[in-house]
């Protein structure tokens, strides 16, 4: 008998919450993306997005470790000469630090347009409220 | 000696080219030389895929076993490793299978690998 494959509508998707206060960035955004991902599930298939939804909440009181508040950059490039803009960890969770969270997925998940189409699963909130209790998530435990 | 000539020798040879080619881009499969040289390229490519093909379902069965066994508390390889030990000899599509569509069957094995590795 061959492997068989789920069909693309007949995939069933939970929505997870993921508390970020006081955990790692890294380890975080390494357990949303496998749920994104659908890598915990015995159907996972690599041409069929067939992970789940994740809210992450708390974003703004993750944790890095060491020195990365203020020796990690965010880096991006505007085109123009010189354009290279750098900002401090530190300065990213005090304007915008569901970025931090978003980052760190979305560098974890497929380059691809069914990476991109697994992104869009990801809600990410700087306090511990989130708009999605119609969907039900349950709590995801680190 | 008869003369031979090369007509329908040529003509068939041909015509497996182009039978082979069928539905290939534009002059693939419409003039003799690109269809020949676009066939030889596809079988090229099609003998790499039926080795690949085996090694990428063994990945994609131990990603799902990996999964499921997780579920249970395991890691593959402490899974395969309870298996083996407990002498049950079931391959990676079967155990993919099972995790797929049989749960209950698939706690059995891993409660079994549990045992094993328990032992030891």
């Amino acid at each position: 008998m061959s492997t068989e494959f789920p069909s693309k509508n007949g995939i069933e998707r939970r929505w997870h919450v993921i508390d970020a206060a006081d955990q790692v960035l890294g380890k975080v955004a390494a357990t949303t993306a496998k749920l994104l991902m659908g890598k915990h599930k015995a159907i996972f298939t690599p041409f069929l997005d067939t992970g789940d939804h994740v809210i992450v909440i708390n974003a703004a009181k993750v944790k890095l470790t060491g020195k990365k508040e203020e020796q990690k950059l965010y880096r991006h490039f505007t085109g123009y000469p010189g354009g290279l803009v750098e900002i401090q960890a530190r300065r990213v969770r005090a304007t915008k630090p569901i970025r931090m969270i978003e980052d760190a997925v979305f560098g974890m998940l497929p380059k691809t347009k069914l990476g991109k189409q697994m992104y869009r699963k990801l809600k990410v909130y700087p306090g511990p409220k989130h708009p999605h209790a119609a969907q039900q998530p349950v709590a995801c435990e680190l | 000696m008869p003369r031979v000539k090369r007509g329908t020798h040529r003509r068939n040879s041909r015509r497996k080219y182009l039978r082979l080619a069928s539905g290939y881009y534009l002059t693939k499969s419409k003039l003799y030389r690109a269809a020949q040289e676009a066939v030889e390229r596809s079988l090229r490519f099609a003998y790499v895929g039926r080795r690949q093909k085996k090694r990428d379902f063994r990945s994609l069965w131990i990603v799902r076993i990996n999964a499921a066994c997780r579920a249970h508390g395991l890691s593959y390889s402490r899974f395969m490793n309870g298996l083996k030990r407990a002498g049950i000899g079931l391959d990676r599509k079967v155990l993919a299978e099972v995790a797929a569509k049989d749960e209950a069957g698939f706690r059995a094995l891993a409660e079994k690998a549990k045992a094993a590795l328990a032992v030891a």
